[in-house]
């Protein structure tokens, strides 16, 4: 059946100079095209699903269904395998496209990067991620595989600092879970769960398609038409438990082979706003505020830099969506409890004396100058785009909305966010140690 | 987009890359000089310290905020390896001009803090500041030591270390610890007004700057130097494995075993028919439709990933995969099954096609990114060729299976490592807290 487009819309923004296309295709896929003359065309389809959504259930079953951990990112990997028995990875091969997938928290994406032969790999992506295929003994063979993937990660201490972290972080909420299971937990699954996961949350109606490239609107949309059917229009319930505001737990250490402590600080928020513009606003507020405090040029940073108890490799991590928020502090140093002290006292220090506006006025030329240099490159742009997409936000609005944010604003989000109920630290120590 | 040469003075060349595509512009100093045990440390505890502070900027706070409040400019140190060379420098990505609202020239000023940082560093007494090298030294040696925690690149490491014991190949970019504690400031400031006046230095710009500016700017940038005396560079290639493989397996506390075979492969990037070997390794091991990946992963289930890993300047090829323990024999000579199969024509007309369009792919995504872009060149430079990636793109399609196969016969074994993982696995998911 060939399915009409309804209207395109053009979305701009004078500053960035850049523009984007909107279709809501009669599948019910979300199309977004965003021309950009680069070698590199780079197409992004996913779905709302990660690994977070482990219990759900659709509008009308009576009970819900409590799936294995790290099911999310097992289908991810059989979508790659076809009912003609030919790899995914073998279609794409012949139009030289370079094709991957990743599942995070909150979402499964296929992509592929081509210079060639847009139209071709574009069919491929949508048709391999909308028929879906999987028998007991494909289901087995990838066992041995993400078994291996889970192994690397464990022995990563990096993998295990930040999710010692998120444990410590959540008592419930299913963030607190490794992306790709335990080997113990992907045993239990099996052709008939993946079927089942995949028909509730590979519909077309939650998930959306971003192409950025230099490529014709058109293009895009005659090979949906001609790739996609109409998807059911499911209403999904996902399951998430309720949390504490205050941390589950103040501390974790694990020890493994690393040469010098690592440590993860992490400030746990509940209260997310459910309006997605409040949302892009404090966020943009939030990315402002932790550089502003901890950044490379902070006090903070510099004075401990300065003493020996950091090093460059300090790192800042800002979560805020619809469905968790946290604010992480990671580095190496020879006392991780010193950092922790001190970050406490800085804060409380800053609490009682305010923010400059003039400095904050710094910070936000920063971050409206960092935005725009993430327009250089095709897959940041698709992935970004999506990531505002799925937390119903907007790429270009963005950057007026980075604008607009204010210091005394600001100051009281910063007063709320940080208090030491809300702390905790993981860290990985030396195996001697 | 071809490279316009443009002599700054003796020993000094600006390679400019000029074009419209992007937001940012990118700007890169690299000092290249010998990789050497003697002088590796050094080398890369200078760039550290020429961060820490100049005469307008004292420390490291005030150049980071200098380059913030220039439309957050970056400057960034490195130190990297190319075959026998070692190369240090910074590279400098600022925003575009025509975003600047008060017509700044950010990139000029960009390059005023970069002139600053590397020959108007901080002094004292005529040396580098005692504070700030020994601060880097720390920094350096525990640089130096957490690269055990990566795993799989540690596993490479050790690899090429043991099997080309006594080649300068084997030296670290960074040097060693005990190299790093004997530097005093006196030595190193000695060691830094040398070395900048004996490195062949190559910059390149990537952009869309006019073309006497950005000469005229680098001319300014590089004045303090006047002509340079560099000293030669050189690979010591050994074309085959002088001896029977070598196996060597050690302990390290971990769950995943790490398989690595290092070849010899009589291939280097200065060899005319090079493009032949490249279109061998491709085929492979690649990308996910290469012989390695479809079979030791997709077909046997042994691992993860499963890649070959050339080097182009010193013609070795590190084949890499993280294994359970007791696979170590099976993947072992599947790995080496392949290398036959292809010797032995073994190669499908789908294989191959696939692998050509990868690489086709491949180099045309190069011009998409100016680090990318420098990479390539700055390889082809050492290896005495100045081809671009779509110059490559008829010499691929144009080799033949029968070429492909005398490659794959050309290489030889040399050392077989193992990392032998000592952890237990806990498939109890929790044992983690």
């Amino acid at each position: 059946m060939y399915l009409k487009n309804t209207e395109v819309r053009e979305k701009k923004n004078d500053y960035l100079k850049e523009k984007y296309y909107y279709v809501h295709h009669k599948s019910g896929l979300d199309v977004y095209v965003f021309p950009k003359k680069m070698s590199v065309t780079y197409a992004l389809f996913g779905t709302r699903y990660g690994s977070i959504d482990n219990i759900f259930r659709l509008k009308g079953d009576k009970e819900f269904t409590e799936v294995p951990d790290g099911i999310a990112h097992y289908l991810e990997h059989k979508m790659f395998e076809n009912e003609d028995g030919v790899d995914t990875f073998q279609r794409y091969a012949k139009y030289g496209a370079s094709a991957n997938a990743y599942t995070s928290f909150q979402k499964t994406a296929y992509l592929f990067s081509c210079t060639d032969n847009f139209k071709e790999n574009l069919e491929i992506l949508l048709d391999f991620v909308t028929h879906p295929y999987y028998t007991e003994q494909t289901v087995a063979k990838e066992q041995g595989i993400i078994g291996q993937e889970i192994r690397m990660g464990e022995d990563n201490p990096g993998n295990a600092l930040a999710f010692g972290l998120l444990k410590d972080m959540y008592a419930q909420h299913s963030v607190r879970k490794e992306i790709a299971g335990t080997v113990e937990s992907i045993s239990h699954i099996t052709a008939e769960l993946l079927y089942r996961c995949y028909n509730v949350f590979y519909n077309l109606n939650n998930m959306s398609l971003c192409v950025c490239g230099d490529v014709d609107c058109e293009d895009v949309l005659s090979v949906c038409d001609r790739v996609l059917k109409i998807g059911p229009e499911l209403e999904i319930e996902t399951l998430r438990e309720t949390e504490k505001p205050e941390v589950a737990k103040k501390r974790s250490v694990k020890k493994m082979k690393v040469s010098r402590p690592i440590f993860d600080i992490g400030v746990k928020n509940i209260d997310i706003s459910p309006d997605p513009r409040e949302r892009m606003r404090i966020s943009a507020e939030i990315g402002i505020l932790t550089n502003m405090l901890f950044g490379g040029s902070s006090d903070f940073y510099n004075q401990l830099y300065k003493e020996g108890l950091l090093s460059s490799g300090f790192g800042i991590w800002n979560e805020y969506n619809r469905d968790y928020s946290f604010i992480t502090l990671d580095g190496e140093t020879d006392d991780p409890e010193v950092i922790y002290d001190r970050f406490a006292e800085y804060v409380e220090k800053v609490k009682k004396e305010g923010i400059d506006a003039a400095e904050f006025a710094r910070y936000k030329r920063v971050a409206v100058s960092d935005f725009v240099k993430s327009f250089d490159s095709t897959s940041e742009i698709a992935n970004n785009m999506q990531e505002f997409i799925f937390d119903g936000g907007d790429i270009l609005d963005y950057a007026d909305i980075l604008g607009t944010v204010t210091a005394d604003e600001s100051f009281e989000l910063l007063k709320k966010l940080f208090r030491e109920e809300y702390y905790a630290m993981s860290s990985v120590l030396p195996l001697d140690a | 987009m071809s490279v316009i040469k443009k002599k700054i003075a003796g020993g000094i060349t600006l390679n400019i890359i000029p074009t419209e595509k992007f937001k940012k512009e990118y700007l890169s100093i690299n000092f290249l000089t010998p990789l050497d045990a003697s002088t590796a440390s050094l080398n890369a505890l200078t760039v550290k310290v020429l961060k820490r502070g100049t005469e307008s900027y004292p420390d490291m706070q005030a150049i980071s905020r200098a380059l913030d409040d220039d439309y957050s400019a970056e400057l960034y140190d490195k130190v990297y390896r190319r075959g026998e060379t070692q190369v240090f420098g910074f590279s400098c990505l600022t925003l575009g001009g025509d975003y600047a609202v008060d017509g700044t020239d950010i990139l000029g000023e960009a390059l005023k803090i970069t002139g600053e940082v590397m020959f108007r560093p901080a002094l004292d007494n005529s040396v580098f500041k005692e504070e700030y090298v020994e601060s880097e030294k720390k920094n350096l040696i525990d640089e130096i030591g957490a690269k055990i925690n990566n795993k799989n690149s540690w596993a490479v490491s050790r690899c090429r270390e043991i099997m080309c014991e006594g080649e300068r190949f084997a030296v670290s970019e960074l040097g060693t610890a005990e190299d790093v504690a004997k530097i005093t400031a006196a030595s190193l400031y000695e060691h830094y007004t040398k070395v900048i006046r004996s490195c062949r230095i190559e910059i390149f710009y990537v952009g869309s700057a006019d073309e006497e500016k950005i000469t005229s700017d680098v001319k300014a940038l590089m004045s303090p130097l006047g002509d340079v005396d560099p000293a030669p560079l050189s690979t010591e290639v050994i074309r085959k494995a002088r001896h029977e493989p070598r196996q060597v397996t050690e302990d390290v506390a971990v769950k995943q075993g790490k398989l690595i075979l290092g070849f010899r492969t009589d291939a280097v990037l200065s060899d005319d028919d090079y493009h032949a070997f490249t279109l061998f390794s491709e085929v492979y091991g690649g990308s996910p439709s290469s012989k390695l990946f479809m079979n030791v992963r997709e077909k046997l289930s042994l691992c993860y990933y499963c890649w070959a890993m050339p080097d182009a300047q010193k013609g070795v090829m590190f084949v890499s995969s993280g294994i359970e323990n007791d696979n170590k024999q099976i993947a072992e000579s599947e790995i080496l099954n392949q290398l036959k199969n292809i010797t032995e024509l073994d190669i499908t007309d789908d294989e191959f096609d696939a692998a050509k369009k990868s690489l086709v792919n491949g180099y045309k995504e190069i011009y998409d990114g100016p680090g990318s872009l420098e990479s390539w060149y700055m390889g082809r430079m050492l290896a005495g060729r100045d081809d671009s990636p779509l110059e490559n793109v008829e010499r691929i399609m144009s080799v033949t299976k029968e070429q492909v196969a005398k490659k794959a016969a050309a290489v030889t074994l040399d050392t077989v490592y193992f990392m032998h993982g000592t952890e237990k696995a806990d498939d109890d998911n929790g044992g983690d807290e």
